[in-house]
């Protein structure tokens, strides 16, 4: 619009000037015609003028653009060496941070991946002292029957199964869902259909839908799949549809759904909790009006069955949160801690600029005597640094790219780790990181620039003198001290407390443990076959020669797990001793044994046939039942009131059930062992336990032919893979801060080896006069230090701040932890020491005359 | 076109524009290169090809204000008139002008 204008104006301006001028040689007794020509012609070509005149305001940019882009390669192409050492800088900068924002894009900001996922939410029955995730199936048909702020609420829960129609069997993991439960998450299968509502009920046919995954693997693809027969833990299933490969809900290793019914008589009691419960809310609804909405059913419901209802309370939150909100702090400190780092590098950037701005002053200041403005010069010099940054940024985005496997490797169980990768969006943040720095990085060399004084500069004819003391060059460096010292000492405090995890005294020795699963139903889950059924597999695991021991138990120790019951004893105790809360764990007798933990006092339990029995810890005698006196009393649960009493056979040592960054509770084992779905196997072997995992899957061929065994994991494994996340901040953070003080390092030896050049006449003169080599060599490695120094200064009390923010991660060490702060500045006193060495050297061997001869 | 002993120097097109626009007149383009060539007594003749864009990048810059209006003749033309800025301008570049001939005398003078 704006040209278009512009160029009628123009048009109608020469136009009006060639009038005047054929006029005005008419006058002077031209014909209309000659005096026309005559005028054109002195005009000039009319449309050159035109071109001419509103190029000004259009083509002049694109122009000064494109020439800027020509001369800034030109320009950097001259100097590799600074060229390459930028682009990889940034290229890490840049690349880093991407990374770090892709998983942070992936896991936090995109929405899951359902249609309008930002409706599903969590629903959980909570009671005030015991939070209970799951939901009872009756209760869950209640809230979807009587309340009216979500479309639907349904339900699911997972379990391990063998699938028997292929040669041998199959460990599949199959989820058993409430009804509704596609419809709530608004994904339809690829194939096939959903189930039908005979299907749901209970006592109709069996049906299932089956994984993308599984249905490559097993059917190839073939789209008849749908209507076949699959075999699952002694019940036949058809196939009625194909779930899209980009569903994985609730995990991404389940193949299999299929409908749990809520009208089962075994799902009838109020205190059968198992539904993982989620829910869909109406369009325009929010949290908080589903929430008094549900509080209000659950009154409701407390009123109708006060002895089971009155207490509960319906806890609801996103679905995302429930998700993803557990390892939110991990992230966001890992992209604070990476855009320390890309500041680092922008400094040091900005640092080499500027001594390439003072080594190309006079060029400069040609450029200036020469008539360039003031913003032609600082667009060229941007330019230069948006090629830089851009370059960086595209070499970075390799870097991203392959950190998605770095974080799939580092913390496989990462929620929605799959979905971390590269795509527009990563691309869009790489290059605006990439524009962010090029402000960054360029205002600091245009802004000094702006001050110098041009005539100066000419009149010393590009002599090399000495530019004062460089003190912007050296805070520039002190910054990057500074900044990494921050990183240290943080990544400091992380490896401690992985240090002193590891050195913990967890009360069981968790070396030589072989773990596993063995396929299993909740349907032959309970009652005495379950229990026969494992008696005897252990039976038979003992009986293979190697093993010592073998026990199961419901959770392993040193895994954080949670399981708190509240108990009585049937002895009685007094009303004003606190109230019995301790963690129930369910273990086989040889569980002890097996995890080598010590019997304080009574004797071994053992699974007797009509008689109930438990070990307590020496924490939960001590604290309710008066040490030793605690043996053979009675303990209940009055939660369930279906176990009969147990006796206390024994008391062992405390051990850290909950994690092994937990102390250890006060715990309640009950020595009996039905198996589950996730039951786990445990054997202690008296070398490395991979070593057995053959001969263990054998005998349970043997054993037990139409069950599968999976998941054959060293107990050491377990535990390290359950502080994953710790694991990857702290590698991550470990990297990140390694990077920094090289990049401070090198940024330090750059300073100085510019300055050590900028100074050797001067340094010349004074060896020429007596100085001695070692006394220069000290002077460069004085300022080295001194500039490393007041960084450590600025930089603790910044590190001391960082460090309370990951308070919450640390274990076993405080955030003020003097060792570490003074390991810290050992390191950066150390690397500025080793940056300042080389040119410090370097100074310390000029030849004085041929140093003078130069100039 | 060859080049003419008295096109005017690089960069003193934007003096004498602002020059001759500080009486306070309202000129058109064509009023412009006639005053400068009437007031230098033919000495110096303004080139069309430099005065548009000249014009232009004045107005740009916010020395010239710029409008149409129409001639005695009754014919469109594009008016300019001096701003403040532009004022402002004139002072300085009329020193810098001074500065410049003093240092040419000079030169000229000892060398």
């Amino acid at each position: 619009m704006r040209p278009s204008r512009l160029q009628r104006d123009l048009e109608r301006e020469l136009a009006y000037h060639l009038t005047e001028r054929i006029d005005e040689l008419q006058e002077s007794g031209m014909t209309q015609a000659q005096a026309a020509r005559v005028a054109r012609r002195q005009f000039g070509n009319f449309s050159t003028q035109l071109e001419r005149t509103r190029d000004m305001n259009i083509n002049v940019w694109l122009e000064a653009i494109v020439r800027n882009l020509r001369f800034g390669v030109r320009a950097l192409t001259k100097t590799p060496a600074f060229t390459v050492t930028v682009v990889l800088t940034l290229a890490l900068g840049i690349g880093a941070n991407s990374a770090v924002f892709s998983a942070i894009y992936a896991v936090l900001l995109r929405p899951l991946p359902f249609p309008d996922a930002g409706e599903l939410v969590t629903l959980a029955q909570s009671q005030p002292t015991i939070p209970d995730p799951f939901v009872a199936p009756v209760r869950l048909e209640e809230w979807q029957r009587f309340n009216s702020t979500l479309q639907a609420i349904t339900g699911y829960y997972s379990e391990d199964a063998s699938e028997t129609s292929g040669e041998l069997p199959e460990k599949l993991k199959r989820a058993l869902v409430a009804p509704r439960f596609l419809q709530v998450l608004g994904v339809a299968p690829a194939l096939g259909r959903n189930f039908t509502p005979q299907e749901e009920r209970f006592g109709g046919p069996n049906a299932v839908l089956i994984s993308y995954r599984l249905w490559q693997r097993r059917f190839g693809g073939s789209p008849l799949a749908v209507g076949r027969t699959l075999r699952v833990s002694a019940f036949s299933y058809s196939v009625v549809g194909v779930m899209p490969a980009s569903f994985h809900f609730p995990d991404s290793d389940v193949d299999l759904w299929s409908p749990s019914p809520p009208d089962a008589p075994y799902a009838q009691s109020r205190e059968a909790t198992w539904f993982t419960a989620i829910g869909r809310l109406k369009p325009g609804t929010s949290l908080a009006e589903a929430r008094t909405n549900l509080a209000a059913v659950q009154f409701n419901l407390g009123r109708q069955f006060p002895k089971t209802d009155a207490n509960k309370s319906v806890s609801i939150v996103p679905l995302k949160e429930s998700t993803v909100g557990g390892i939110r702090r991990s992230l966001w400190l890992l992209f604070g801690s990476v855009s320390l780092l890309l500041l680092i590098a922008c400094t040091n950037i900005a640092a080499l600029l500027l001594s390439r701005a003072t080594a190309r002053q006079h060029e400069t200041s040609i450029r200036f005597s020469l008539g360039a403005s003031r913003g032609t010069v600082t667009a060229q010099l941007l330019t230069e640094v948006l090629i830089l940054a851009v370059a960086g940024a595209l070499v970075g985005l390799f870097l991203a790219a392959a950190s998605s496997q770095v974080f799939r490797t580092l913390a496989k169980d990462l929620p929605r780790v799959d979905e971390i990768g590269l795509n527009g969006s990563i691309v869009m943040y790489s290059l605006a990181c990439a524009v962010a720095v090029t402000l960054l990085c360029g205002v600091i060399p245009i802004g000094l620039g702006r001050t110098r004084n041009l005539t100066g500069t000419l009149a010393r004819g590009g002599r090399a003198h000495v530019s004062g003391r460089n003190p912007v060059q050296f805070m520039m460096v002190g910054i990057q001290v500074a900044l990494a010292a921050i990183l240290l000492a943080g990544a400091g405090l992380l490896l401690r407390s992985f240090e002193e995890l590891g050195h913990v005294s967890a009360g069981f020795d968790p070396l030589h443990v072989l773990t596993f699963h063995i396929s299993n139903t909740w349907a032959e889950a309970g009652g005495k076959p379950a229990k026969q059924r494992t008696e005897r597999i252990l039976d038979g695991l003992r009986s293979v020669p190697g093993v010592e021991a073998a026990a199961t138990a419901m959770s392993l120790p040193g895994v954080p797990s949670q399981y708190e019951i509240e108990l009585k004893t049937t002895e009685g105790r007094a009303e004003s001793e606190p109230k019995m809360l301790a963690q129930g764990r369910w273990v086989t007798p040889e569980y002890f044994a097996a995890m080598h933990i010590p019997i304080l006092a009574g004797q071994w339990c053992r699974d007797e046939l009509n008689v109930s029995t438990a070990m307590i810890n020496r924490s939960f005698a001590n604290l309710f039942l008066n040490g030793s006196a605690a043996v053979g009393r009675h303990l209940v649960q009055p939660s369930n009131p279906n176990l009969s009493p147990a006796e206390i056979r024994g008391i062992v040592g405390d051990v850290r059930e909950m994690g092994l960054d937990r102390e250890p509770p006060p715990t309640v084992y009950w020595c009996t062992g039905a198996m589950q779905p996730g039951t786990f196997f445990l054997l202690r072997v008296p070398g490395e336990p991979g070593s057995l995992a053959g001969t263990i899957r054998r005998k349970i061929h043997e054993l037990e032919p139409l069950r599968s065994v999976y998941d054959l994991t060293p107990l050491t494994a377990h535990i390290s893979d359950a502080y994953a996340e710790n694991r990857l901040r702290t590698i991550l953070l470990a990297f990140f801060a390694v990077t920094a003080i090289a990049l401070a390092g090198i940024g330090l030896y750059g300073t100085l080896s510019y300055l050590v050049h900028l100074r050797r006449r001067e340094v010349a003169l004074r060896m020429a006069l007596g100085a001695l080599r070692v006394d220069v060599l000290r002077q460069f490695v004085d300022q080295g230090l001194r500039v490393a120094w007041w960084g450590c200064v600025a930089g603790l009390p910044l590190a001391a701040a960082f460090a309370r923010m990951l308070s919450s991660m640390l274990f076993g060490v405080s955030a003020t932890d003097v060792v570490t702060l003074g390991r810290v500045v050992f390191i950066v006193l150390a690397v500025s020491v080793m940056a300042s060495l080389a040119p410090a050297i370097r100074a310390s061997r000029f030849e004085p005359m041929q140093a003078l001869r130069e100039e | 076109m060859g080049k003419k002993k008295n096109d005017i120097l690089q960069g003193t097109l934007a003096l004498l524009i602002l020059k001759t626009l500080a009486c306070g007149k309202r000129m058109h383009g064509y009023a412009i290169t006639g005053y400068i060539q009437r007031v230098s007594a033919q000495s110096l003749r303004v080139e069309e090809g430099s005065l548009y864009p000249a014009l232009h990048r004045m107005e740009q810059d916010g020395w010239v204000r710029a409008e149409w209006g129409k001639t005695e003749k009754n014919r469109d033309a594009r008016f300019y008139s001096l701003t403040a800025r532009g004022r402002k301008q004139l002072m300085q570049e009329k020193e810098s002008w001074r500065r410049f001939t003093a240092g040419v005398a000079r030169v000229i003078r000892y060398a």
